[in-house]
């Protein structure tokens, strides 16, 4: 029986192991191709081999394991060297016409197909 | 030596001939004296001979390995293999100009052959379009990049050719995409012309319609080499980055996708004048703005091999002459288009025409404002920041589910009027049965976020009414059905491949051994060769798998010496279902290798995909060709 809840444990903890192992790969890699590699032309420091994405997988590599959160990962990069370093954007007061108008221009060609054809602005 | 002279030469023959065209077809058409037209083809000709011969003057140098010349001395080296040298020519800034020009010239000529159906003052105006760009590169390459400039005294040897770009699908990428980019400068001389002339209609649309398919499908093809290079040189194991350059290329796609289906809806129902030309004009600018964004150096991208500022602000000043151009001709033409106030019905091909031009559109603005915002942002405010795969995909997936949606619809929906409801009890229950088959994949084989879901399950309805429509309509509207069909397997692959990839990353040294899924990946030993003009150092790798047959990868990694680079080159074993994709680096320091094994499922598709789309571009330019001749 004792050796039974030992190996239950033991399992346990090795499946948990595995699977917060994948997570954390997961995460970092995901991290990884969202950080852009900055002495490169243009590739995340995931798709670089230079010292610099070298070193920085290191350290995504320990903030997590230090138990930050992606989130705090980003703004941690984004302090140290800048939101160029980020290749997801952010939506803030400089970036509102990145985000708003590509949306602008699918609105203004909606209301343009509509007064356009008349039939449709009937039906609808 | 001579050469060099010859083909400068040539290119002055080739610029008087041009000067010649424009100012005596200007002359001619106020005149309504057409004595040219008998001449012009054969100076249409001689222009594009000279062109010839100046290119063929280049590719010899190159052959030769002439370093008096400059170009030839920046993009060459005696060693390099002569197949490279052949296709250096064009691998660099000068070169590569001269290769445009060269088809710019020749579908000149080839317009003029295969536009005899067309109305002459329409004709004269096209070339004189034409002319018009000619004479801008022409100027651009004679001043600030000609590809003959002489060095004294003649260097031993030459600099390299940046070795990435040695590869064999490279040498074809860039002749394939400018076919495709300049067959877009008939379309906009001849729809400019057909404006001026108040000729844009339902048979201007039929003769233009293939330029659009040849221009298209060239596009598709040319950006399809583009990516299965990316894939396996640049060793990322992707095939598209939203890189700067990438998103150049697609950009005239995607407006000339919109054009493959509003000329139609021109052809057949005498709708969308104005936007028609509008398109036609968006899609050349397009193209010139990439030429100006990749040349001038302004992106920061992996593509970047060459650039020069001032050639930048050359391209820009044509680009904004040839912008006010065709805005100054539409607003002053503006009057000749017909009036159409034809009423549509909802549930008609053209309005899901129209659908489709919307929903392109947008995705069209996504890349360009993502593309340029940062360079705007940076040059007003000093601030920069990077827009990458995350900004594209949040924008782009929300609108690409119902645009499928429609995709599956449209093609069934009739010209003019429709009977829907007939139909609706069928598509309804494909569309259910597509969520169920959505669901269970994402459930049972990967934990998927509800928006890929969602978007798997409209990817599966095209899928599944594209093989319906195949089936079912056959040979009656073939270069559509098999485009679509080609689409859907696509967008179906591309989504599988991204839910399903998984991968590895670890150090290894020799005999070191590491676990991935069900398999083990064993580096059992390492070797140097010496190579023509590279070192190479291969790894041997054994994967093996439960119950399977053995599979060896050797992947290498290679050094140059002209220009001193290292690459990667990756092992891939492609298989019907899924990509085995091996890459190695070297860690600095280090006796470790870095090695990265990924398996990326249905990279096969993707490929094949692309091809069935272009097929069903290629089919239309030849079916188009038949009906003609009866």
């Amino acid at each position: 029986m004792k050796t039974r809840i030992v190996l239950y444990i033991i399992f346990l903890l090795l499946a948990f192991s595995k699977s917060s192992f994948s997570n954390d790969q997961e995460l970092e890699n995901k991290i990884n191709k969202n950080l852009r590699c900055l002495i490169c032309q243009g590739q995340s420091i995931y798709d670089s081999q230079s010292d610099f994405a070298e070193s920085m997988k290191l350290v995504v590599k320990q903030k997590i394991e230090s138990g930050m959160s992606e989130e705090e990962i980003y703004s941690f990069f984004k302090i140290q060297y800048g939101e160029w370093i980020l290749y997801d954007p952010q939506l803030n007061t400089k970036n509102l016409a990145l985000w708003l108008l590509p949306i602008l221009v699918f609105l203004v060609g909606g209301i343009i197909i509509l007064t356009k054809f008349g039939v449709l602005k009937k039906r609808l | 030596m001579i050469l060099n002279y010859l083909g400068n030469f040539a290119l002055l023959f080739c610029l008087i001939i041009s000067l010649v065209i424009f100012i005596t077809s200007i002359s001619s058409l106020n005149n309504k004296n057409f004595f040219l037209k008998k001449n012009l083809i054969e100076l249409l000709f001689f222009k594009f001979f000279f062109t010839v011969l100046s290119f063929s003057s280049l590719i010899i140098l190159f052959i030769i390995s002439e370093f008096s010349n400059e170009t030839v001395l920046n993009n060459s080296h005696i060693s390099k293999p002569l197949f490279y040298k052949i296709s250096g020519t064009w691998g660099n800034h000068e070169g590569s100009l001269l290769l445009w020009l060269l088809v710019l010239t020749f579908f000149a000529f080839f317009y003029f052959l295969n536009s005899k159906n067309r109305p002459t003052d329409e004709r004269l105006l096209t070339i004189l379009f034409q002319e018009v760009i000619i004479l801008g590169f022409l100027f651009f390459l004679l001043k600030a990049s000609n590809p003959f400039n002489i060095i004294y005294p003649v260097p031993k040897e030459g600099l390299g050719l940046n070795p990435i770009l040695q590869d064999p699908l490279l040498a074809i990428h860039p002749p394939v995409l400018y076919l495709g980019y300049v067959t877009t400068s008939i379309v906009f001389s001849s729809s400019l012309a057909g404006l001026i002339k108040g000729n844009i209609n339902n048979l201007w649309a039929k003769d233009i319609k293939k330029w659009v398919f040849i221009s298209w499908t060239f596009l598709t093809l040319g950006i399809l080499l583009g990516s299965i290079w990316a894939y396996y040189e640049l060793g990322w194991g992707g095939f598209w980055f939203w890189d700067p350059v990438e998103n150049i290329s697609l950009m005239p796609w995607l407006s000339l996708t919109a054009l493959v289906h509003c000329v139609l809806a021109l052809e057949k129902r005498s709708i969308l004048h104005s936007w028609t030309v509008i398109l036609s004009i968006i899609t050349f600018t397009l193209g010139i703005c990439g030429t100006f964004l990749v040349r001038s150096g302004i992106l920061n991208s992996v593509h970047t091999f060459a650039n020069d500022p001032e050639r930048g602000l050359y391209i820009l000043f044509f680009l904004f002459f040839l912008i006010f151009l065709s805005v100054f001709i539409y607003f002053i033409y503006e009057d000749k288009f017909e009036l159409n106030n034809k009423n549509l019905n909802l549930y008609t091909k053209e309005t899901s025409i129209i659908l489709n031009n919307w929903f392109v559109m947008y995705f069209l603005s996504v890349i360009l404002i993502g593309t340029v915002y940062p360079i705007f942002l940076e040059v007003l405010s000093n601030e920069k920041i990077s827009v990458g795969p995350p900004f594209f995909n949040k924008l782009i997936i929300p609108f690409l589910i119902p645009f499928l949606i429609f995709m599956s619809i449209g093609p069934n929906l009739k010209w003019i009027k429709n009977n829907y409801f007939s139909k609706k009890l069928k598509l309804i229950t494909i569309f259910i049965l597509s969520i169920i088959l959505s669901t269970l994949v994402s459930k049972f084989f990967g934990n998927t976020a509800l928006n890929i879901t969602i978007l798997l399950a409209a990817s599966f309805y095209l899928f599944i009414i594209t093989i319906k429509d195949l089936i079912k309509k056959g040979f009656k509207n073939y270069s559509q059905t098999i485009s679509h069909f080609g689409f859907s397997l696509l967008v179906l692959s591309v989504l599988l491949n991204s839910i399903f990839s998984n991968e590895i990353t670890s150090n290894m040294r020799v005999g070191d051994e590491i676990k991935f899924s069900d398999k083990i990946i064993k580096l059992q030993k390492l070797e140097n060769t010496t190579e023509a003009n590279f070192l190479k150092l291969i790894a041997y790798f054994k994967i093996e798998e439960k119950n399977k047959t053995e599979l060896v990868l050797e992947p290498e990694i290679r050094i140059y010496d002209k220009p001193e680079t290292i690459t990667s080159e990756a092992a891939i074993k492609t298989d019907i279902f899924k990509d085995r994709f091996l890459v190695i680096n070297l860690v600095k320091e280090n006796e470790y290798l870095n090695v990265r094994y990924q398996e990326k499922p249905f990279m096969l598709w993707i490929w094949i995909s692309a091809i069935i789309i272009s097929l069903g571009g290629i089919i239309n330019i030849f079916k188009k060709n038949e009906k003609q001749i009866l």
